[in-house]
């Protein structure tokens, strides 16, 4: 066997011989010659991807935008796929520039990644890296559970911005067909957060005009603290808690809207409808990423410490951004525009003019005024406090004067951009009491382009933020009543449950108060 | 004649049989970690980068193997011709432990097929590139001066010129595993602060180089007793009693040297500690050093159970050696993050398999060659006495 | 593969870890330059995850990861992020366990792997001191991974990748001597533990850093050996050569004496 093969083995295992010998003198020809000695950066592994341009220049030159900001894995708002990031430094530009928040702190970190939980990254992000915490999963679950009594409330700003995801121009007002989608989604009722904004006002005007009396108390103790701001939203309040903790008293103990009614779902509504408070399951859609930090404060459980029972879960179970309904709705396979429009349910579902145009900058300014007017006065604000138009548009601090007999002249500032608040504030700090009242919203020109709105923009631009005014004020304007102490279920309210506003009940479920969060961070001073 | 030459022979036993397929079962596995990778076949994980292949196929296989070159250098070259009964056997069982040891490293690597990178690029800084080379290199020349046996049965014409160049293959042969058996010590030293004191020190090469001649002739002991089982050739006791005398010595200096060491170093505390490591090490010591220095120094060595005993111990305590060398000394470092490894059972078997083939090949050339006969005319005498062909 | 900005110069880079943010930008420009995979497992893990992983969170597709540690700061718990990559040693162990030259220090300081040259016998993993270097045990044809300190940016004068989108200055990269001043001068300006960790750890790094917090408190080796690790191997790899031939030598010697005369053996 070996013989008869032999020949052609012999060729094989000469050229094999030649070949190792000829690899091992030529190596150890290199070897010895040095050859291969250093290696040259080519040779190294990896390098097979890109960067951003910026990047790819000389060391220790100036980029002009650099890495990204932080998000804690724990944050209950925002969220970022790291493969998607590609470096850009939007949400920097945005965190730094219009919020004042990233790098507006001394390093190293002492407990915490800061963060307001605005969402405005959410819109910088131009690869959709950062994004809303979804939270998806639970309400279809609830949805799902036959024990659970499932309500909803959808925010100011949600009509005017859901219908972009469903191919309704920019601004489309599509409220009713919103109702209808969540009745379809198996909501069991439905309730409008323009009513909440309503009541919102109640308290809030009510508040301002006692601190304005010098009658105002809360957790027992006088708090007559001018400028008031207000507490509508729920990133300016962190804000204050993290960099302005000593004008904390300056903050309306009211709670926002959201928080108003949802601890009002499992007791006022649940008394009346008769219904067990720990099935309740309340779900609030937002035009914002902050509220769902919001909902998620320990102290959010009024219904919880009202009927001393903790089987009661948080006022508010789960908030989902306007983005995620848009998502629930798709995946559940509802043709948004094949619904027939509907109404809401009724007891927490009227609202006025005055509550819908919460979702503007200046909207909770001049919806409070209104009512203060009437608070003061006791008789309806003359037509022209229907148009503040010196509060209303895109710049970020507005001012106003308004007349109010008995009170003299009230000026007012409205701030959108924390930023821009960050100016107003150490104004405040240094000791200007000019303003009665001061509304600020995180988010430029406010709610309806919040961190929770469709991206029909990105970064958000003026005219996207200006057609969804536009709607929102008309909302406003061809509403039958246009001021919150005019709507007849929070006068039922009041009358059936509450008592009037700032009374005991409503301290408890309305109200709220806030930590100073100073321990967290070393704030840069300029 | 021509054709009784070429006569080959292999007789089947159960045994033999088992071996065959373990050594199977060994081959589908490597087939396996050819294909899917080291991760698929072993437990090794990045914390546990060297495990029980390392250990076992080339650490423990080249100690094992170093009875090779000790009996070359007593034989050969300081001609005590009364152990030359047992060279070539000695001889053949190293050359099958490095087939082992390369066949071993060939699966271990995990670009096999780059072995020969350090021939062309030469990390010549690398204890591993001296390791490499002096472990291919001898294997290389053990095969050459077993070809000087088997050109006694084929190929004939070469015979000549392999038993010229014989003393050069000799002495490379020897000054080889002395500089590679000190050098697998010599690995550990970069382990500094990984690998635990009790084995780390400076006389890491030297307690290699130590170790693996001593356990030589324990090796041989066992070897000749399993094999005498197989070829009825019984090497005579005196042999044995010399080579163990041998081994004892050195095995003594081994001993004092250790303790002397972990003295100097303040280390020797640590082998009290009672944590596994330090249980271990006293094992080690216990087993491989005490045990058979008692057995020798005390006469249990003059039979030829005293003598396998201390055959046993010996292998025992080098085995142990370079297994905590390698795992138990590492793991306290390896561990301390919370990793883990024990070999899985593919390792096993793949080793036990590597094992079984090199017995076989044994056996086969045992049974065809003359490695345990009588120098000179050692195939016409067995095949006189029937024992090797059974045609 | 040298301009006028890196000819004959060796660069290195400091980690501040109180300036550190946790933002990650490091570990995704890695990524995103080096083309590593993300892979499904791992891009959900937390800096608190890695912190608890053996590995600290490098992977063989993660060179450089960010791992989270909660130590006491004046006796409140505080939030720390540390960065881990190669530390590019000065005199690298790997590269100087390596028989076939896969690891090698360029000059200008990265230590970088040609898997072309690599055999795998994975020595290099074990004899690295920061235990950095990650293996491929699920491919067939498996490599070594670790930070390459972007060896082609570095060589045209560019800051690794890593280093180049760090948002605070938590990173800085320069000239090796460079580098240690700027740490010098960090530790005096501010409130930092006097101790430049690299400076003199495995005979000192090209990676140093820096921090307020003690290193042992953040899983940093602190018994590694302030000597070199290739000088370790360098004077025993020196006299090999010479032990061999001189042994050879003895050996031919007393082979010829003792066969004098003597009947040679088969």
């Amino acid at each position: 066997m070996p013989i008869q093969s032999g020949r052609a083995r012999k060729l094989c295992r000469r050229s094999f011989l030649k070949l190792v010998g000829g690899a091992g003198v030529l190596g150890a020809t290199l070897g010895i010659a040095g050859c291969g000695a250093s290696a040259s950066a080519d040779a190294a592994a990896g390098a097979a991807g890109w960067m951003p341009s910026q990047y790819n220049v000389p060391a220790g030159w100036p980029v002009q935008v650099r890495g990204r900001v932080a998000i804690a894995p724990d944050n209950p708002s925002i969220t970022r796929d790291n493969e998607k990031c590609i470096l850009c430094g939007q949400c920097i530009e945005v965190c730094k520039n219009v919020q004042s928040v990233f790098d507006n702190y001394e390093l190293p970190f002492k407990e915490e990644i800061i963060c307001i939980h605005c969402g405005q990254c959410t819109h910088w992000c131009p690869s959709g890296a950062i994004t809303e915490v979804d939270e998806n999963a639970k309400v279809i679950a609830a949805l799902a559970d036959p024990n659970k009594f499932v309500v909803v409330q959808m925010a100011p700003s949600t009509r005017v911005g859901l219908g972009e995801e469903f191919g309704f121009p920019v601004g489309t007002n599509v409220e009713r067909l919103q109702y209808a989608a969540l009745y379809k989604l198996g909501f069991d009722a439905v309730f409008d957060t323009n009513f909440s904004a309503d009541l919102t006002i109640m308290e809030e005007g009510s508040e301002l005009v006692r601190r304005v009396l010098g009658v105002n108390e809360h957790d027992g103790h006088a708090n007559n603290t001018l400028p008031q701001f207000t507490s509508c939203c729920p990133g300016w309040v962190k804000y204050v808690e993290y960099y302005y903790p000593d004008l904390m008293a300056h903050l309306s103990s009211s709670k926002s809207p959201q928080q108003m009614t949802a601890p009002l779902y499992k007791t006022y509504y649940a008394e009346t409808k008769g219904i067990d408070p720990k099935n309740i399951f309340s779900v609030s859609i937002m035009p914002c990423t902050a509220k769902k930090f919001e909902a998620a404060r320990p102290e959010m459980n009024a219904a919880s410490r009202l009927y001393d029972d903790p089987a009661v879960s948080a006022d508010v179970d789960v908030v989902l951004t306007v983005r995620e309904l848009a998502r629930l709705i798709k995946n559940q396979g509802i043709d948004f525009n094949e619904l027939t429009e509907v109404d809401c349910d009724k007891m927490m579902g009227e609202y006025t003019g005055a509550g819908a145009i919460f979702g503007a900058t200046g909207g909770v300014m001049e919806a409070a005024v209104r009512s203060a007017y009437y608070l003061i006065t006791g008789e309806q604000p003359p037509a022209a406090l229907w148009e503040l138009t010196p509060v209303r548009g895109l710049a970020g601090v507005k001012e106003a004067a308004v007349s109010i007999p008995g009170a003299g002249e009230v000026k007012v500032c409205v701030v959108s951009g924390l930023a821009n608040a960050g100016v107003v504030m150490d104004r405040v700090r240094a000791g200007d009491r000019s303003y009665a009242f001061i509304e600020v919203m995180a988010c430029p020109s406010g709610c309806q382009y919040g961190g929770g709105q469709p991206r029909s923009s990105s970064p958000p631009s003026d005219a996207v933020r200006t057609t969804r005014t536009e709607t929102l004020y008309r909302i406003d304007r061809e509403c039958q009543l246009r001021n919150s102490h005019d709507n007849p279920e929070i006068t039922a309210l009041y009358k059936n449950y509450l008592g009037e506003p700032g009374s005991e009940l409503a301290e408890l479920l309305l109200h709220t108060s806030y930590t100073s969060r100073a321990e967290k961070l070393t704030v840069k001073r300029v | 004649m021509e054709t009784a030459r070429r006569r080959w022979t292999f007789k089947m036993t159960p045994v033999r049989g088992l071996f065959l397929l373990i050594a199977l079962i060994a081959l589908a596995i490597v087939l396996v970690r050819l294909v899917l990778g080291l991760g698929a076949t072993t437990n090794l994980n990045d914390q546990w980068p060297w495990g029980f292949w390392i250990s076992f196929d080339v650490l423990i296989g080249v100690a094992l193997a170093g009875g090779g070159y000790g009996i070359a250098l007593i034989v050969y070259v300081l001609r005590r011709d009364g152990f030359y009964p047992i060279a070539r056997s000695a001889m053949l069982t190293s050359l099958l432990g490095y087939v082992i040891v390369v066949l071993g490293l060939l699966i271990e690597v995990g670009q096999w097929f780059n072995f020969y990178q350090p021939f062309i690029s030469w990390g010549h800084h690398s204890v591993l590139f001296e390791v490499f080379w002096c472990i291919s290199m001898y294997t290389l020349i053990q095969v050459l001066e077993f070809c000087e046996i088997a050109t006694e049965k084929i190929f004939r014409g070469a015979h000549g010129l392999l038993k010229a160049i014989m003393p050069v293959l000799l002495v490379i042969g020897i000054t080889l595993p002395t500089l590679h058996q000190s050098s697998l010590g010599g690995l550990y030293y970069e382990m500094i602060g990984k690998l635990d004191a009790l084995w780390w020190s400076p006389l890491l090469p030297p307690f290699f180089l130590l170790s693996s001649f001593l356990v030589g002739p324990a090796m041989i002991v066992l070897e000749t007793a399993l094999s005498a089982r197989v070829t009825k050739h019984v090497v005579p006791l005196p042999v044995l009693r010399g080579l163990v005398r041998i081994s004892a010595v050195a095995l003594l200096i081994y001993f004092i040297a250790k303790i002397g060491d972990l003295l100097v170093a303040g280390e020797l505390g640590g082998a009290f500690a009672g944590t596994f490591a330090s249980n271990m090490f006293l094992l080690e010591l216990g087993l491989g050093c005490l045990v058979p220095l008692l057995l020798f120094f005390g006469g249990a060595c003059a039979k030829r159970g005293g003598l396998i005993l201390y055959g046993i111990c010996v292998v025992a305590g080098v085995v142990m050696n370079r297994f905590n060398v390698v795992m138990t000394g590492m793991g306290e470092y390896l561990n301390r993050a919370g990793g883990q490894y024990f070999p899985s059972w593919t390792e096993f078997v793949v080793s036990a398999g590597l094992v079984c083939i090199a017995c076989l090949i044994y056996l086969f050339i045992v049974e065809n060659f003359n490695i345990v006969g009588e120098p000179g005319h050692g195939e016409e005498q067995s095949r006189q006495e029937g024992k090797f062909v059974t045609d | 593969m040298t301009n006028e900005l890196t000819a004959g110069k060796a660069f290195g880079a400091l980690v501040d870890i109180p300036r550190c943010i946790g933002c990650e930008s490091c570990s995704v420009a890695c990524k995103l330059y080096n083309g590593l995979d993300w892979e499904e497992e791992r891009k959900r893990l937390t800096a608190a995850d890695r912190a608890a992983e053996p590995n600290k969170g490098l992977w063989p597709e993660d060179w450089t990861s960010i791992a989270q540690y909660n130590p006491e700061k004046d006796g409140v718990r505080t939030i720390r992020f540390v960065k881990s990559q190669c530390f590019h040693c000065d005199e690298p162990a790997c590269a100087s366990a390596c028989f076939s030259k896969a690891f090698q220090k360029l000059p200008q300081g990265p230590v970088i792997y040609d898997q072309s040259l690599c055999v795998g016998c994975r020595y290099c993993m074990l004899a690295c001191p920061f235990d950095i270097i990650k293996y491929e045990w699920d491919k067939a044809i498996p490599a070594c991974r670790k930070c390459q300190m972007c060896a082609p940016r570095v060589a045209e004068g560019e800051a690794p990748a890593c280093v180049a989108v760090c948002p605070t200055g938590a990173l800085f990269f320069g000239e090796k001597e460079e580098v240690l001043a700027e740490a010098k001068k960090r530790i005096a300006a501010g409130d930092y533990i006097d101790h430049i960790y690299g400076e003199q750890e495995a005979g000192g790094t090209g990676w140093l850093y820096i921090s307020d917090i003690p290193f042992a408190e953040m899983r940093f080796r602190t018994d590694v050996t302030t000597r070199s690790l290739p000088s370790y191997t360098e004077s025993y790899m020196g006299a090999t050569p010479l032990v061999g031939i001189g042994w050879a030598a003895v050996l031919a010697g007393l082979y010829v004496y003792n066969n004098k005369g003597k009947d040679h053996l088969d």
